[in-house]
């Protein structure tokens, strides 16, 4: 009986810490679609993070503080795509540049807001989400019912994506931008538009993690707390293959890992719990080494698009 | 070999962008409600124009220049190493755990060789998971940062915690594995030496040695490498490998000079701030030594405005992440169309 | 017949290039109108002026008699204007259908709705003999099925003019009769078409009438019954081709490198070349005619250790049975001109002398325990400046600011110093101008003449003719010869060269 409500347990939390990765690898999928790499997310998430707490705090409402949080994502991955994008530097570089702007950022503003102030004042958290019915199912409705309304919006927005990339004409052209600007531009599609749209939308989602992982899971800001789940959230994109429900299943997977490390560190107390903080890290490196040889990234990410003409 | 097209456009493009900078950064200062001419003035003040300023900037230069150098020599061959962090730990755990082992005679080289071969090794999967499998390495390195401070933590609580197993440290280091203080009443050691050392030895490397100029040619284009029968995905893994020794013996380098024990957080956030330096100097090795200068006051100064003046230190990173993107912005201006 | 598309006076002008002169061309509908001509003949510049990728710097263009001047690919198109490329511009991994309709969204502006389409991509895909599923990822598609897609993509648009890019270069036999039969059809129903070509078979194949490209401007226009073949290629080639041949008579000498049962393709691609067997002989030239993109580039490109085989073997003399790369081939006395100067042969924001040692660096004397040794580089880039006459300030200027041309000749001049033995040469001579094309053919001939083998890639066969000893041609996936130059005609290897 204590197995099943341990592993209840297990796969609740599993989905919870999935779903801050799990938005900036949708958002992340989208821009490396169209073919832009950004490994800023980690910067990105943490302003997300520091923004989505403030707002929350200043509109007394998570939600205010999400749509702060997403506004602030939106300008600094556009910030990523005019350099990128207009200003044709490299995108690596570029990203680098953004994690560094987004540490100073939220650490520089956190100090400044709340931070400065003793203890912060508690971000009203996202209300429980329990879906009637559903939610009292046993076993299940524990798993997958009672959770707040950003995880169900995180798994919603798996299925959107990839929906909407299949099956609408914005989908096919992000997707042929991506692929072969030049055959997309000789079709006429604004090839640059594409490319700021997506970025765009990837800083809004990383950000809206970030908002999750402080207002939510963590239940407050601190300095550095996206400690990696930027870059964990690219290598779900690359271990997803870049097709969002694939995606879904790597982030979860993460997400397992973080919540079974947090357990296991109870259950076995006499291994150093340092060794399995690391899990998730080495469960990402490992993740990459899988899929190398299948890997076949969007064949123009990272490359510039000059017009022939 | 002149390999760089330079002119005057260039300078002034530069000083266009530092002037930008330079407004940007003012402008962060007046939001959080202090004077931007203060904020210069203790800046300067506190880490140029004093003699303990002045030597902390230097005890902070030195890791900084030997991590830049490493930087500068993987971005280089366009093999983007953020992993500096991990592999400076790296480096110092095993030059400590192997200093107690070595012969006095050899503690202090010793204790620096261990520290290049940690960091070498550590960088060096990285390199070979990218020159053997093509896994990117700005992924792998950054999370062998993080599984690096874990290790770090560990260490220092588990099997290398001091002997009386009170705080999270390990012993202090037999006295011969030590670099002796430079400047008596400061804390500026021996490191600048080696750190000056090391420029000079990897400027050798990459403008003199068939290495660095192996190097040069992958980083622009691994076609015409292969063309010039340049065995590239070799020279991606040497890269890393240097690279992340670089970033090895500067970690060996601060616990020598500087803490003499492991502790944790010894270094904080200098692997990315060794990126910076080396943009800053554009992965040039001659002028790492400069950068490394300019942030060291850059963070020696921010401390100081934070005590004095109460602007939060993490502005820091603001200032840094401006340079960034001035340099790119310098790249994207002095930029001209190499004609068809 | 009133003509559909006209064109009047284009005229083109790039720096140094007279690409257009004057260019005047009509065509009716349901009529197939091919425009000849060799490499460089303004052929591409006719084209993308009709595809609104340029604009003319003078003249008209007319559609139904009414003077228009399409901007973009799309407001070509929207005047019914489609356009096939001859390196397609398709998607790979996106299946036939999305390819077709992408850009095109009539039938929905947000929603994809295949079905609303299905009918007519069918339709499309049968009356063009496309057998693979609209469902088919491009990607795995041959080469004539994804052509076929590129012509469905046009019509999809309601094309009435529809322009075919060298549409046979990388055809075999049974699919350019495939595509004969498709244009006819098109042809029967009233589309115009315009065929860009260098092939002599494409015109005799299909098309109603020819225009005739050299230098720029139309040397000629026939009509396709009444004309000969060899009247065309006089035209096209400017006269006969009764060539001065300079040579010496070497005999040649034992084999450097012996080619056997070689089947070459690109990771990931399809075999572009097979069953290729032959000998490079110390003090011959061997050319390898062809149109471009049938093979020659990864034949080169294996002869130079940079590509594996696919199958069979090459074996250098040389090498004493090492394992052959590029950098041993080098040490041992291979050069190496690129066809794809900028891709490969030099890093252009490097200097001069950079770029010499960017190949010499492991050549002896050019380092010394590991370090780079200035000297020997610079002295041997100053030489190679005053023998190949290039134009440039200094030994360090960066190389990407000279003229390609200027370029060309410094490569070329390294290259030749690589090749004590061997050199392999890929268009080593375009883009220059006559004085500097004949000083290159005769280092050519003086490498031979001292016991070295040339393989010459040329798609220029007076060149072919001036310098070669034996002569090869590359067509539909195989290598056809090696023959002696005097055993053969010009119109035979020609003929070869668009079967």
């Amino acid at each position: 009986m204590i197995d099943t409500l341990f592993l209840v347990g297990l796969a609740a939390s599993a989905l919870r810490f999935a779903t801050p990765i799990l938005f900036a690898a949708l958002g992340e999928t989208m821009a490396q679609r169209s073919g832009v790499l950004n490994v800023g997310l980690e910067g990105i998430m943490l302003v997300g993070a520091f923004a989505g707490m403030v707002g929350a705090v200043w509109t007394g409402s998570p939600w205010g503080g999400l749509v702060i949080a997403m506004a602030c994502g939106m300008a600094l991955a556009g910030l990523h795509a005019l350099f990128c994008l207009t200003f044709r530097v490299d995108q690596i570089l570029s990203g680098i540049a953004l994690i560094v702007l987004g540490t100073g950022l939220s650490g520089f503003g956190w100090r400044l807001t709340l931070g400065g102030t003793g203890t912060p004042p508690k971000a009203p958290p996202f209300p429980r989400l329990d879906l009637p019915g559903l939610s009292d199912l046993p076993v299940v409705g524990q798993i997958l019912f009672q959770h707040q309304p950003m995880v169900y919006l995180g798994i919603a927005l798996a299925f959107a994506l990839a929906w909407f990339l299949r099956r609408t004409t914005w989908g096919l052209e992000i997707r042929a931008v991506g692929e072969n600007p030049a055959a997309a531009d000789a079709a006429g599609i604004g090839v640059l538009a594409r490319r700021y749209g997506c970025v765009l939308f990837g800083g809004a989602m990383a950000a809206a993690g970030g908002c999750y992982l402080s207002v939510s899971q963590v239940g407050g800001f601190v300095e550095n707390m996206v400690s990696g789940r930027g870059f964990i959230a690219i290598a779900c994109v690359v271990f997803g293959q870049w097709r969002p429900l694939r995606v879904l299943c790597a982030a979860l997977l993460f997400g397992a890992a973080e919540a079974a490390q947090i357990r296991l560190q109870l259950i076995a107390p006499h291994i150093p719990y340092q060794l399995f903080v690391m899990m998730p890290y080495v469960v990402a490196v490992a993740a990459l080494v899988v899929v190398a040889r299948s890997t076949r990234l969007p064949a123009a990410l990272g490359r510039p698009f000059v017009p022939d003409r | 070999m002149d390999d760089r097209v330079t002119d005057w456009r260039g300078g002034l493009g530069m000083a266009a962008v530092v002037a930008a900078g330079l407004i940007i950064a003012a402008l962060f200062v007046l939001a959080a409600g202090k004077s931007p001419a203060a904020v210069f003035r203790v800046m300067l003040g506190h880490a140029v124009a004093t003699g303990p300023g002045l030597a902390e900037v230097m005890v902070r230069a030195v890791p900084l220049c030997l991590a830049g150098l490493g930087v500068a020599v993987a971005f280089r061959c366009n093999v983007f190493n953020i992993g500096a962090d991990g592999q400076l730990v790296v480096g110092a755990i095993l030059a400590t755990a192997a200093a107690a082992m070595l012969p006095p005679a050899l503690a202090l080289v010793g204790f620096l060789v261990c520290g290049i071969i940690g960091g070498a090794a550590y960088g060096g999967i990285a390199g070979w998971l990218k020159a053997r499998f093509g896994v990117s390495e700005i992924i792998v390195t950054i999370m062998q940062n993080y599984i690096a401070i874990q290790l770090l933590t560990w260490m220092v609580r588990g099997p290398m915690q001091e002997k009386m197993g009170m705080f999270p440290r390990s012993d202090a280091i037999p006295g011969a594995a030590m670099l002796d203080i430079l400047v008596t009443g400061t804390r500026v050691h021996w490191g600048i030496v080696i750190a000056l050392a090391a420029t000079g030895a990897i400027h050798v490397l990459m403008r003199h040695a068939s290495f660095g100029f192996q190097v040069t040619v992958v980083g622009r284009n691994p076609l015409v490498a292969r063309f010039a029968g340049i065995r590239d995905r070799r020279i991606v893994l040497l890269a890393m490998l240097v690279s992340g020794g670089l970033a090895g013996l500067a970690g060996a380098v601060e616990i020598a000079g500087l803490h003499h024990r492991l502790q944790d957080d010894f270094a904080p956030g200098f692997g990315l701030l060794a990126i910076a330096v080396a943009l800053l100097a554009r992965l040039e090795p001659l002028a790492v030594p400069f950068s490394a200068l300019l942030f060291g006051i850059l963070h020696v100064g921010s401390g100081a405005v934070q005590r004095e003046i109460g602007l939060p230190f993490p502005v820091v990173w603001i200032f840094e992440a401006i340079v960034i993107f001035g340099c790119l912005g310098v790249t994207a201006v002095g930029r001209r169309k190499v004609t068809a | 017949m009133a003509a559909l598309l006209e064109l009047r006076g284009i005229t083109k002008r790039y720096p140094g290039v007279l690409a257009n002169d004057d260019v005047g061309l009509t065509v009716a509908a349901g009529e197939v109108v091919a425009v000849l001509g060799e490499n460089g003949a303004g052929k591409s510049t006719v084209m993308n002026v009709i595809a609104g990728l340029i604009r003319p710097d003078a003249g008209d263009m007319l559609i139904d008699g009414r003077p228009v001047r399409p901007r973009s690919p799309r407001e070509a198109a929207a005047l019914g204007v489609g356009m096939v490329h001859q390196h397609f511009k398709l998607v790979p991994t996106m299946t036939v259908a999305e390819n077709i309709v992408l850009g095109d969204y009539r039938a929905g502006r947000l929603l994809l709705r295949p079905a609303r389409n299905a009918a007519r991509i069918d339709g499309l895909c049968a009356e063009l003999g496309l057998a693979a599923a609209p469902g088919t990822p491009v990607g795995d598609l041959d080469l004539g099925a994804r052509q076929k897609v590129e012509i469905a993509k046009a019509l999809f648009r309601d094309a009435r003019i529809l322009i075919l890019d060298e549409p046979t270069a990388i055809l075999s036999r049974q699919e350019c009769d495939q595509l004969y039969e498709i244009i006819r059809r098109l042809a029967a129903r009233g589309v115009a078409v315009v065929l860009i070509s260098h092939k002599l078979d494409d015109v005799f194949a299909v098309c109603d009438r020819v225009y005739v490209m050299r230098g720029g401007r139309v040397v000629g226009e026939r009509r396709v019954a009444d004309t000969a073949r060899d009247d065309l290629v006089r035209l096209v080639v400017g006269g006969t081709l009764d060539l001065p041949r300079r040579r010496t008579g070497a005999a040649p000498g034992a084999p450097l490198v012996s080619v056997r049962d070689l089947a070459l393709r690109r990771p990931g691609g399809p075999i572009v070349l097979q069953d290729v067997s032959f000998d490079l002989r110390g003090g011959e030239v061997l050319a390898v005619a062809g149109v471009e993109g049938n093979g020659q580039a990864e034949l080169i490109e294996a002869l130079a250790g940079l590509l594996p085989p696919a199958t069979g073997r090459i074996d250098y003399g040389f090498l004493h049975g090492r394992r052959p790369d590029a950098r041993r081939l080098r040490q041992g006395g291979l050069g190496h001109v690129p066809g794809d100067r900028h891709g490969m042969a030099v890093l252009g924001d490097l200097s001069l002398e950079a770029n010499v040692m960017l190949t010499h660096f492991h050549m002896p004397g050019f380092a010394r325990a590991g370090l780079l040794r200035r000297q020997p580089a610079a002295s041997l880039t100053e030489g190679l400046i005053g023998r190949f006459e290039v134009r440039t300030p200094s030994t360090t200027t960066a190389i990407g600011r000279l003229s390609g041309g200027n370029q060309q000749k410094l490569v070329v001049g390294r290259e030749l110093n690589h090749a004590t033995r061997v050199l392999l040469a890929a268009h080593p001579t375009r883009g220059l101008d006559l004085r500097t094309i004949a000083f290159m053919q005769g280092q050519l001939l003086d490498h031979r003449d001292r016991g070295g083998a040339v393989l010459l890639v040329s798609s220029d066969l007076a060149e072919i003719w001036r310098v070669a000893d034996r002569v090869m041609v590359a067509a539909s996936g195989r290598l056809r010869g090696p023959v002696a130059i005097d055993e053969v005609t010009v119109e035979e290897v020609g003929s070869w060269m668009t079967a």
